[in-house]
Protein backbone atom coordinates (compact mmCIF):
# COMPACT_ATOMS: atom_id res chain seq x y z
CA UNK A 1 0.00 0.00 0.00
CA UNK A 2 1.38 3.43 -0.90
CA UNK A 3 1.82 6.13 1.72
CA UNK A 4 -1.03 8.07 0.18
CA UNK A 5 -3.50 5.21 0.35
CA UNK A 6 -2.46 4.49 3.98
CA UNK A 7 -3.29 8.12 4.74
CA UNK A 8 -6.59 7.84 2.92
CA UNK A 9 -7.37 4.63 4.73
CA UNK A 10 -6.51 6.27 8.07
CA UNK A 11 -8.71 9.24 7.30
CA UNK A 12 -11.55 6.87 6.48
CA UNK A 13 -11.06 4.80 9.64
CA UNK A 14 -10.87 7.93 11.77
CA UNK A 15 -13.72 9.82 10.16
CA UNK A 16 -15.66 9.91 13.43
CA UNK A 17 -13.65 12.45 15.38
CA UNK A 18 -14.21 14.04 18.75
CA UNK A 19 -11.86 16.24 20.75
CA UNK A 20 -11.92 14.29 24.00
CA UNK A 21 -9.95 15.43 27.04
CA UNK A 22 -11.16 13.81 30.22
CA UNK A 23 -8.43 15.44 32.34
CA UNK A 24 -9.91 18.94 32.06
CA UNK A 25 -12.37 20.51 34.53
CA UNK A 26 -14.67 21.19 31.55
CA UNK A 27 -15.10 17.47 31.00
CA UNK A 28 -16.46 17.11 34.54
CA UNK A 29 -18.65 20.19 34.27
CA UNK A 30 -20.08 19.25 30.85
CA UNK A 31 -20.10 15.49 31.33
CA UNK A 32 -23.82 15.03 30.57
CA UNK A 33 -23.68 17.12 27.37
CA UNK A 34 -20.43 15.60 26.08
CA UNK A 35 -21.71 12.11 26.83
CA UNK A 36 -25.02 12.74 25.09
CA UNK A 37 -23.23 14.10 22.05
CA UNK A 38 -20.78 11.21 21.77
CA UNK A 39 -23.48 8.58 22.33
CA UNK A 40 -25.71 10.01 19.62
CA UNK A 41 -23.06 10.96 17.04
CA UNK A 42 -19.94 8.87 17.56
CA UNK A 43 -20.13 6.01 20.09
CA UNK A 44 -16.57 5.18 18.99
CA UNK A 45 -14.50 8.22 18.03
CA UNK A 46 -10.91 9.16 17.29
CA UNK A 47 -9.55 11.92 19.51
CA UNK A 48 -6.35 13.84 18.72
CA UNK A 49 -5.53 14.32 22.41
CA UNK A 50 -2.55 12.62 24.15
CA UNK A 51 -0.90 11.50 20.95
CA UNK A 52 -4.20 10.36 19.46
CA UNK A 53 -6.45 7.62 20.81
CA UNK A 54 -9.83 5.98 20.35
CA UNK A 55 -12.66 6.66 22.76
CA UNK A 56 -15.50 4.16 23.20
CA UNK A 57 -18.61 5.65 24.80
CA UNK A 58 -21.52 3.50 23.53
CA UNK A 59 -22.74 0.69 25.77
CA UNK A 60 -22.69 -2.05 23.12
CA UNK A 61 -19.36 -0.81 21.72
CA UNK A 62 -17.72 -0.79 25.17
CA UNK A 63 -19.24 -4.22 25.83
CA UNK A 64 -17.74 -5.66 22.64
CA UNK A 65 -14.34 -4.05 23.05
CA UNK A 66 -13.87 -4.85 26.74
CA UNK A 67 -14.59 -8.50 26.06
CA UNK A 68 -12.25 -8.82 23.03
CA UNK A 69 -9.14 -9.88 24.92
CA UNK A 70 -7.62 -11.41 21.80
CA UNK A 71 -7.39 -7.97 20.14
CA UNK A 72 -7.26 -5.63 23.11
CA UNK A 73 -4.32 -5.70 25.55
CA UNK A 74 -3.87 -4.37 29.09
CA UNK A 75 -0.12 -4.94 29.03
CA UNK A 76 2.18 -2.31 30.48
CA UNK A 77 5.73 -2.94 29.32
CA UNK A 78 7.89 -0.07 30.62
CA UNK A 79 11.21 -1.75 29.71
CA UNK A 80 10.13 -2.71 26.19
CA UNK A 81 10.54 -6.43 26.76
CA UNK A 82 7.48 -7.27 24.66
CA UNK A 83 5.80 -4.64 22.52
CA UNK A 84 6.25 -1.56 24.67
CA UNK A 85 2.56 -1.07 25.46
CA UNK A 86 1.48 1.50 28.05
CA UNK A 87 -1.08 -0.34 30.17
CA UNK A 88 -4.31 1.32 31.28
CA UNK A 89 -3.26 4.98 31.52
CA UNK A 90 -3.84 7.58 28.82
CA UNK A 91 -1.60 9.53 28.53
CA UNK A 92 1.11 6.92 29.12
CA UNK A 93 2.40 7.06 32.70
CA UNK A 94 5.91 8.34 33.30
CA UNK A 95 6.63 5.79 36.03
CA UNK A 96 8.46 2.60 35.07
CA UNK A 97 6.13 0.37 37.13
CA UNK A 98 3.46 -2.07 36.08
CA UNK A 99 0.34 -1.39 38.11
CA UNK A 100 -0.38 -5.00 39.04
CA UNK A 101 -2.45 -7.51 37.08
CA UNK A 102 -4.75 -4.88 35.57
CA UNK A 103 -1.70 -4.02 33.46
CA UNK A 104 -1.09 -7.63 32.41
CA UNK A 105 -2.62 -10.04 29.93
CA UNK A 106 -3.37 -13.73 30.53
CA UNK A 107 -1.99 -16.15 31.53
CA UNK A 108 -0.01 -14.04 34.04
CA UNK A 109 -3.06 -11.94 34.85
CA UNK A 110 -5.21 -15.02 35.45
CA UNK A 111 -2.67 -16.56 37.83
CA UNK A 112 -2.68 -13.48 40.06
CA UNK A 113 -6.47 -13.40 40.11
CA UNK A 114 -6.67 -17.08 40.94
CA UNK A 115 -4.37 -16.44 43.90
CA UNK A 116 -6.60 -13.59 45.16
CA UNK A 117 -10.12 -14.85 44.38
CA UNK A 118 -10.46 -16.89 47.60
CA UNK A 119 -9.88 -13.70 49.60
CA UNK A 120 -12.35 -11.60 47.62
CA UNK A 121 -15.29 -13.83 46.61
CA UNK A 122 -18.72 -13.03 48.08
CA UNK A 123 -18.31 -15.86 50.60
CA UNK A 124 -14.86 -14.57 51.59
CA UNK A 125 -16.00 -10.96 51.91
CA UNK A 126 -19.11 -11.72 53.98
CA UNK A 127 -16.86 -13.04 56.76
CA UNK A 128 -15.62 -9.48 57.35
CA UNK A 129 -19.00 -7.85 57.85
CA UNK A 130 -18.97 -7.88 61.70
CA UNK A 131 -15.54 -6.23 61.71
CA UNK A 132 -16.64 -3.61 59.17
CA UNK A 133 -19.67 -2.75 61.33
CA UNK A 134 -17.38 -2.26 64.33
CA UNK A 135 -15.07 0.13 62.45
CA UNK A 136 -18.07 2.09 61.13
CA UNK A 137 -19.65 2.32 64.57
CA UNK A 138 -16.39 3.54 66.10
CA UNK A 139 -15.73 6.07 63.29
CA UNK A 140 -19.16 7.61 63.82
CA UNK A 141 -18.62 7.61 67.60
CA UNK A 142 -15.76 10.05 67.15
CA UNK A 143 -18.21 12.69 65.86
CA UNK A 144 -21.69 11.65 66.94
CA UNK A 145 -21.80 13.86 70.07
CA UNK A 146 -20.63 16.98 68.22
CA UNK A 147 -23.33 17.10 65.54
CA UNK A 148 -20.74 17.71 62.82
CA UNK A 149 -18.56 15.51 60.63
CA UNK A 150 -16.92 15.24 57.24
CA UNK A 151 -18.25 12.12 55.54
CA UNK A 152 -15.00 11.77 53.58
CA UNK A 153 -12.41 12.34 56.32
CA UNK A 154 -14.34 10.86 59.22
CA UNK A 155 -16.00 7.83 57.64
CA UNK A 156 -15.60 6.98 53.95
CA UNK A 157 -11.80 7.34 53.93
CA UNK A 158 -11.32 5.27 57.06
CA UNK A 159 -13.43 2.14 56.70
CA UNK A 160 -12.30 0.92 53.23
CA UNK A 161 -8.67 1.58 54.23
CA UNK A 162 -8.85 -0.37 57.50
CA UNK A 163 -10.62 -3.30 55.84
CA UNK A 164 -8.23 -3.43 52.87
CA UNK A 165 -5.19 -3.50 55.17
CA UNK A 166 -6.83 -6.21 57.30
CA UNK A 167 -7.42 -8.34 54.21
CA UNK A 168 -3.86 -7.80 53.00
CA UNK A 169 -2.44 -8.82 56.40
CA UNK A 170 -1.01 -5.35 57.19
CA UNK A 171 -1.42 -3.99 60.77
CA UNK A 172 -4.69 -2.03 60.92
CA UNK A 173 -3.11 0.82 62.86
CA UNK A 174 -1.07 1.65 59.73
CA UNK A 175 -4.20 2.84 57.91
CA UNK A 176 -3.28 6.50 58.21
CA UNK A 177 0.09 5.92 56.50
CA UNK A 178 -1.90 4.80 53.47
CA UNK A 179 -5.00 7.01 53.35
CA UNK A 180 -3.44 10.38 52.64
CA UNK A 181 -1.15 9.41 49.73
CA UNK A 182 -3.77 7.23 48.03
CA UNK A 183 -6.51 9.83 48.29
CA UNK A 184 -4.49 13.01 47.70
CA UNK A 185 -2.35 11.73 44.86
CA UNK A 186 -5.48 11.11 42.80
CA UNK A 187 -6.84 14.65 43.06
CA UNK A 188 -3.69 16.78 43.41
CA UNK A 189 -2.49 18.21 40.07
CA UNK A 190 1.24 17.64 39.39
CA UNK A 191 1.79 21.41 39.46
CA UNK A 192 0.32 21.87 42.96
CA UNK A 193 2.62 23.31 45.67
CA UNK A 194 1.30 20.50 47.89
CA UNK A 195 2.80 17.86 45.58
CA UNK A 196 6.17 17.65 47.38
CA UNK A 197 4.46 16.79 50.66
CA UNK A 198 2.26 14.20 48.93
CA UNK A 199 5.35 12.66 47.30
CA UNK A 200 6.83 12.28 50.78
CA UNK A 201 3.71 10.51 52.00
CA UNK A 202 3.80 8.22 48.95
CA UNK A 203 7.38 7.29 49.74
CA UNK A 204 6.39 6.49 53.34
CA UNK A 205 3.58 4.27 52.04
CA UNK A 206 5.86 2.50 49.56
CA UNK A 207 8.41 1.91 52.36
CA UNK A 208 5.75 0.41 54.59
CA UNK A 209 4.52 -1.86 51.77
CA UNK A 210 8.07 -3.12 51.15
CA UNK A 211 8.57 -3.68 54.87
CA UNK A 212 5.29 -5.64 55.18
CA UNK A 213 6.14 -7.77 52.15
CA UNK A 214 9.60 -8.61 53.54
CA UNK A 215 8.15 -9.39 56.99
CA UNK A 216 5.48 -11.67 55.56
CA UNK A 217 8.00 -13.46 53.34
CA UNK A 218 10.17 -14.10 56.41
CA UNK A 219 7.33 -14.94 58.83
CA UNK A 220 4.13 -15.78 56.94
CA UNK A 221 0.89 -14.42 58.41
CA UNK A 222 -2.59 -14.67 56.85
CA UNK A 223 -3.68 -12.22 54.17
CA UNK A 224 -3.56 -11.45 50.48
CA UNK A 225 0.15 -10.52 50.64
CA UNK A 226 0.91 -14.01 51.93
CA UNK A 227 -1.25 -15.52 49.18
CA UNK A 228 0.70 -13.53 46.60
CA UNK A 229 4.10 -14.62 47.92
CA UNK A 230 2.99 -18.27 47.74
CA UNK A 231 1.47 -18.02 44.24
CA UNK A 232 3.00 -19.61 41.16
CA UNK A 233 2.79 -17.07 38.34
CA UNK A 234 3.47 -18.80 35.02
CA UNK A 235 5.40 -21.48 36.86
CA UNK A 236 7.48 -19.37 39.25
CA UNK A 237 7.03 -17.13 42.30
CA UNK A 238 6.58 -13.44 41.43
CA UNK A 239 9.42 -10.96 42.11
CA UNK A 240 8.98 -8.23 44.73
CA UNK A 241 8.61 -5.38 42.23
CA UNK A 242 5.63 -7.10 40.59
CA UNK A 243 4.08 -7.90 43.98
CA UNK A 244 4.43 -4.27 45.07
CA UNK A 245 2.56 -3.31 41.90
CA UNK A 246 -0.19 -5.79 42.78
CA UNK A 247 -0.41 -4.57 46.39
CA UNK A 248 -0.60 -0.97 45.11
CA UNK A 249 -3.40 -2.00 42.77
CA UNK A 250 -5.36 -3.59 45.62
CA UNK A 251 -4.86 -0.48 47.77
CA UNK A 252 -5.68 1.94 44.94
CA UNK A 253 -8.74 -0.09 43.97
CA UNK A 254 -9.86 -0.68 47.54
CA UNK A 255 -9.63 2.82 48.97
CA UNK A 256 -10.56 5.82 46.90
CA UNK A 257 -13.25 4.22 44.71
CA UNK A 258 -15.47 3.17 47.62
CA UNK A 259 -14.86 6.54 49.27
CA UNK A 260 -15.98 8.25 46.05
CA UNK A 261 -19.13 6.17 45.73
CA UNK A 262 -20.13 6.69 49.36
CA UNK A 263 -19.62 10.43 49.43
CA UNK A 264 -21.50 10.99 46.17
CA UNK A 265 -24.40 8.79 47.29
CA UNK A 266 -24.67 10.55 50.68
CA UNK A 267 -24.60 13.94 48.96
CA UNK A 268 -27.33 12.83 46.51
CA UNK A 269 -29.49 11.45 49.32
CA UNK A 270 -29.23 14.76 51.15
CA UNK A 271 -30.33 16.56 47.96
CA UNK A 272 -33.31 14.17 47.67
CA UNK A 273 -34.82 13.88 51.16
CA UNK A 274 -37.90 11.90 50.09
CA UNK A 275 -35.66 9.33 48.40
CA UNK A 276 -33.47 9.21 51.50
CA UNK A 277 -36.50 8.43 53.67
CA UNK A 278 -37.68 5.84 51.17
CA UNK A 279 -34.28 4.13 51.00
CA UNK A 280 -34.13 3.96 54.78
CA UNK A 281 -37.68 2.61 55.12
CA UNK A 282 -37.42 0.11 52.25
CA UNK A 283 -33.77 -0.84 52.67
CA UNK A 284 -34.48 -4.59 52.69
CA UNK A 285 -35.55 -4.48 49.05
CA UNK A 286 -34.18 -1.14 47.87
CA UNK A 287 -30.59 -1.08 49.10
CA UNK A 288 -29.32 -3.61 46.52
CA UNK A 289 -30.77 -1.92 43.41
CA UNK A 290 -29.97 1.54 44.83
CA UNK A 291 -26.32 0.52 45.25
CA UNK A 292 -26.16 -0.59 41.62
CA UNK A 293 -27.81 2.66 40.56
CA UNK A 294 -25.33 4.80 42.50
CA UNK A 295 -22.55 2.73 40.93
CA UNK A 296 -24.00 3.35 37.47
CA UNK A 297 -24.72 7.03 37.91
CA UNK A 298 -21.50 8.08 39.65
CA UNK A 299 -19.09 5.51 38.12
CA UNK A 300 -16.24 6.15 40.59
CA UNK A 301 -13.62 4.66 38.22
CA UNK A 302 -14.76 6.28 34.96
CA UNK A 303 -12.78 4.18 32.48
CA UNK A 304 -9.65 2.26 31.53
CA UNK A 305 -7.11 2.52 28.74
CA UNK A 306 -6.15 -0.37 26.48
CA UNK A 307 -3.88 -1.01 23.48
CA UNK A 308 -5.05 -2.69 20.27
CA UNK A 309 -2.85 -5.81 19.96
CA UNK A 310 -3.78 -6.88 16.39
CA UNK A 311 -5.50 -5.24 13.44
CA UNK A 312 -9.20 -5.93 13.82
CA UNK A 313 -12.73 -4.73 13.23
CA UNK A 314 -14.90 -4.60 16.36
CA UNK A 315 -18.28 -2.93 16.82
CA UNK A 316 -18.13 -1.70 13.23
CA UNK A 317 -14.83 0.12 13.68
CA UNK A 318 -11.47 -0.89 12.17
CA UNK A 319 -8.50 -0.63 14.55
CA UNK A 320 -4.74 -1.00 13.95
CA UNK A 321 -2.22 -2.72 16.18
CA UNK A 322 -0.59 -0.33 18.64
CA UNK A 323 -3.42 2.22 18.75
CA UNK A 324 -4.60 3.32 22.17
CA UNK A 325 -8.22 3.01 23.27
CA UNK A 326 -10.15 4.56 26.16
CA UNK A 327 -13.09 2.47 27.37
CA UNK A 328 -15.45 4.85 29.11
CA UNK A 329 -17.45 2.96 31.71
CA UNK A 330 -18.96 6.29 32.81
CA UNK A 331 -20.27 7.32 29.39
CA UNK A 332 -21.49 3.84 28.48
CA UNK A 333 -23.44 3.88 31.76
CA UNK A 334 -25.54 6.75 30.36
CA UNK A 335 -26.51 5.08 27.08
CA UNK A 336 -30.27 5.54 26.55
CA UNK A 337 -30.34 2.33 24.45
CA UNK A 338 -29.86 0.38 27.68
CA UNK A 339 -30.90 2.77 30.46
CA UNK A 340 -34.22 4.64 30.12
CA UNK A 341 -33.80 8.20 31.47
CA UNK A 342 -30.05 7.63 31.82
CA UNK A 343 -29.33 10.95 33.50
CA UNK A 344 -31.75 10.36 36.35
CA UNK A 345 -31.14 8.30 39.48
CA UNK A 346 -33.83 5.64 39.85
CA UNK A 347 -33.13 3.77 43.08
CA UNK A 348 -35.31 0.84 41.99
CA UNK A 349 -33.91 0.61 38.44
CA UNK A 350 -34.07 -2.87 36.92
CA UNK A 351 -31.96 -4.39 34.16
CA UNK A 352 -29.04 -2.30 35.43
CA UNK A 353 -26.24 -3.67 33.27
CA UNK A 354 -23.81 -0.98 34.30
CA UNK A 355 -20.09 -1.13 33.54
CA UNK A 356 -18.82 0.45 36.76
CA UNK A 357 -16.73 -2.59 37.69
CA UNK A 358 -15.52 -3.04 34.13
CA UNK A 359 -16.26 -6.10 32.06
CA UNK A 360 -14.66 -9.29 30.86
CA UNK A 361 -11.62 -10.88 32.40
CA UNK A 362 -10.47 -7.64 34.11
CA UNK A 363 -13.77 -7.16 36.01
CA UNK A 364 -12.99 -5.44 39.34
CA UNK A 365 -11.80 -8.19 41.67
CA UNK A 366 -12.85 -6.13 44.71
CA UNK A 367 -16.45 -5.50 43.67
CA UNK A 368 -17.85 -7.61 46.52
CA UNK A 369 -15.81 -5.64 49.05
CA UNK A 370 -16.92 -2.33 47.59
CA UNK A 371 -20.60 -3.21 47.68
CA UNK A 372 -20.52 -4.58 51.21
CA UNK A 373 -18.58 -1.67 52.73
CA UNK A 374 -20.70 0.90 50.89
CA UNK A 375 -23.98 -0.63 52.05
CA UNK A 376 -22.87 -0.94 55.68
CA UNK A 377 -21.69 2.70 55.76
CA UNK A 378 -24.89 4.06 54.20
CA UNK A 379 -27.14 2.09 56.54
CA UNK A 380 -25.16 3.21 59.59
CA UNK A 381 -25.45 6.86 58.55
CA UNK A 382 -29.20 6.52 57.94
CA UNK A 383 -29.60 4.97 61.40
CA UNK A 384 -27.34 7.16 63.50
CA UNK A 385 -27.67 10.56 61.81
CA UNK A 386 -30.93 10.32 59.87
CA UNK A 387 -31.35 14.10 59.60
CA UNK A 388 -27.85 14.91 58.34
CA UNK A 389 -27.55 18.00 56.18
CA UNK A 390 -24.55 18.57 53.93
CA UNK A 391 -22.89 21.95 53.62
CA UNK A 392 -22.82 22.72 49.89
CA UNK A 393 -20.46 25.66 50.39
CA UNK A 394 -17.80 23.37 51.83
CA UNK A 395 -18.49 20.18 49.84
CA UNK A 396 -15.54 19.68 47.52
CA UNK A 397 -15.56 17.51 44.42
CA UNK A 398 -12.42 16.45 42.57
CA UNK A 399 -11.72 19.14 40.01
CA UNK A 400 -11.22 16.56 37.28
CA UNK A 401 -12.61 13.05 36.86
CA UNK A 402 -10.00 11.62 34.50
CA UNK A 403 -8.97 8.93 37.00
CA UNK A 404 -11.50 8.87 39.84
CA UNK A 405 -14.79 10.71 40.18
CA UNK A 406 -14.36 11.48 43.86
CA UNK A 407 -14.85 14.02 46.62
CA UNK A 408 -12.22 15.66 48.80
CA UNK A 409 -14.66 16.76 51.48
CA UNK A 410 -18.32 16.42 52.36
CA UNK A 411 -19.00 18.23 55.65
CA UNK A 412 -22.40 17.74 57.29
CA UNK A 413 -24.30 18.65 60.43
CA UNK A 414 -26.89 16.53 62.25
CA UNK A 415 -28.71 16.24 65.58
CA UNK A 416 -26.09 14.95 68.05
CA UNK A 417 -26.59 11.43 69.34
CA UNK A 418 -25.01 9.13 71.93
CA UNK A 419 -21.78 7.21 71.48
CA UNK A 420 -22.23 3.47 71.26
CA UNK A 421 -19.26 1.55 72.66
CA UNK A 422 -15.63 2.57 72.28
CA UNK A 423 -13.85 4.98 69.95
CA UNK A 424 -11.81 4.41 66.79
CA UNK A 425 -8.32 3.83 68.23
CA UNK A 426 -9.61 1.35 70.82
CA UNK A 427 -11.74 -0.42 68.24
CA UNK A 428 -8.87 -0.75 65.79
CA UNK A 429 -6.69 -2.25 68.53
CA UNK A 430 -9.45 -4.73 69.45
CA UNK A 431 -10.05 -5.63 65.79
CA UNK A 432 -6.34 -6.34 65.35
CA UNK A 433 -6.60 -8.92 68.15
CA UNK A 434 -9.70 -10.41 66.48
CA UNK A 435 -7.86 -10.61 63.14
CA UNK A 436 -4.82 -12.26 64.70
CA UNK A 437 -6.61 -14.70 67.03
CA UNK A 438 -9.24 -15.80 64.51
CA UNK A 439 -6.90 -15.65 61.49
CA UNK A 440 -9.59 -13.70 59.64
CA UNK A 441 -7.37 -12.91 56.67
CA UNK A 442 -6.99 -16.56 55.66
CA UNK A 443 -8.53 -17.38 52.27
CA UNK A 444 -12.08 -18.78 52.33
CA UNK A 445 -10.62 -22.15 51.34
CA UNK A 446 -8.95 -22.28 54.78
CA UNK A 447 -11.41 -20.42 57.02
CA UNK A 448 -15.13 -20.24 56.25
CA UNK A 449 -16.73 -18.67 59.33
CA UNK A 450 -17.50 -14.99 59.88
CA UNK A 451 -15.56 -12.86 62.35
CA UNK A 452 -16.81 -13.24 65.92
CA UNK A 453 -16.75 -10.01 67.86
CA UNK A 454 -16.93 -10.51 71.64
CA UNK B 1 -38.52 -22.67 31.85
CA UNK B 2 -34.88 -23.53 32.64
CA UNK B 3 -31.89 -21.18 32.81
CA UNK B 4 -28.15 -21.69 32.39
CA UNK B 5 -24.98 -19.67 33.00
CA UNK B 6 -22.22 -19.84 30.41
CA UNK B 7 -19.10 -20.44 32.54
CA UNK B 8 -16.88 -19.00 29.79
CA UNK B 9 -18.71 -15.69 29.90
CA UNK B 10 -19.48 -15.36 33.63
CA UNK B 11 -16.96 -13.12 35.42
CA UNK B 12 -18.55 -13.19 38.87
CA UNK B 13 -20.42 -9.87 38.87
CA UNK B 14 -23.00 -11.56 41.22
CA UNK B 15 -26.01 -9.53 40.09
CA UNK B 16 -27.99 -12.68 39.20
CA UNK B 17 -27.71 -14.07 42.72
CA UNK B 18 -28.57 -10.67 44.18
CA UNK B 19 -31.75 -10.53 42.10
CA UNK B 20 -32.74 -14.22 42.23
CA UNK B 21 -30.94 -15.92 45.15
CA UNK B 22 -33.07 -19.05 44.78
CA UNK B 23 -32.05 -19.56 41.16
CA UNK B 24 -28.30 -18.94 41.17
CA UNK B 25 -25.48 -20.17 43.41
CA UNK B 26 -22.14 -18.41 43.64
CA UNK B 27 -18.95 -20.38 43.93
CA UNK B 28 -17.30 -19.87 47.35
CA UNK B 29 -13.84 -19.50 45.85
CA UNK B 30 -14.29 -17.24 42.81
CA UNK B 31 -17.91 -16.05 43.04
CA UNK B 32 -18.83 -17.34 39.58
CA UNK B 33 -22.47 -18.30 39.15
CA UNK B 34 -24.25 -21.57 38.43
CA UNK B 35 -27.98 -21.86 37.76
CA UNK B 36 -30.11 -24.39 39.63
CA UNK B 37 -30.81 -27.65 37.87
CA UNK B 38 -34.29 -28.21 36.63
CA UNK B 39 -37.29 -25.99 36.14
CA UNK B 40 -37.43 -22.44 37.48
CA UNK B 41 -40.06 -22.71 40.24
CA UNK B 42 -43.48 -21.21 39.55
CA UNK B 43 -43.56 -17.54 40.44
CA UNK B 44 -39.80 -17.08 39.91
CA UNK B 45 -39.96 -16.57 36.13
CA UNK B 46 -39.91 -12.77 36.38
CA UNK B 47 -36.82 -12.88 38.60
CA UNK B 48 -35.11 -15.22 36.14
CA UNK B 49 -35.89 -12.81 33.30
CA UNK B 50 -34.59 -9.87 35.33
CA UNK B 51 -31.35 -11.75 36.09
CA UNK B 52 -30.88 -12.47 32.38
CA UNK B 53 -31.50 -8.83 31.52
CA UNK B 54 -29.15 -7.52 34.21
CA UNK B 55 -26.10 -9.70 33.58
CA UNK B 56 -23.24 -7.38 32.56
CA UNK B 57 -21.59 -10.18 30.56
CA UNK B 58 -24.87 -11.47 29.05
CA UNK B 59 -23.87 -14.92 30.31
CA UNK B 60 -27.34 -16.21 31.28
CA UNK B 61 -29.80 -17.75 28.86
CA UNK B 62 -32.99 -19.76 28.81
CA UNK B 63 -32.49 -23.41 27.92
CA UNK B 64 -34.68 -24.10 24.89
Amino acid sequence: MSTESVTDDDAERKKNRYHFDRHTPEYREQFTEITGEMLSKCPVAWSDTYGGHWVAAGHSEVFELARSAEYVSNDHDPYNERRGYHGISIPAPNTPFRGGFIEMDPPEQRHYRQALNPYLSPAAVNRWRPLVDEVIRASLNEKIETGELDFVDDLANIVPAVLTLAMLGVPLVNWDIYVEPVHASVYTPPTSPDMARIQQSRIAMRDDMSRQLAEIRANPRPGMINGLTQAQIVGAPAPDNELLGVISLIIGGGFDTTTALTSHALEWLWQHPAERARLSAERDTLLDPATEEFLRYFTPAPGDGRTISADCEIAGQRFKEGERLWLSWAMSNRDPEVFPHPNEVDLARTGNRHHSFGLGLHRCIGSNVARMVFKRMVVAVLDRMPDYACDPARAEHYQTIGIIQGMKHLPATFTPGPRIGDGLAETIARMQVVCDEQRLAEPVTVRKGAAEIG
Amino acid sequence: MKVQVDPERCQGHTLCAMIAPDLFTLDDVDGHSTAIDGEVPAGQEAKAAEAIRSCPEQAISVIP
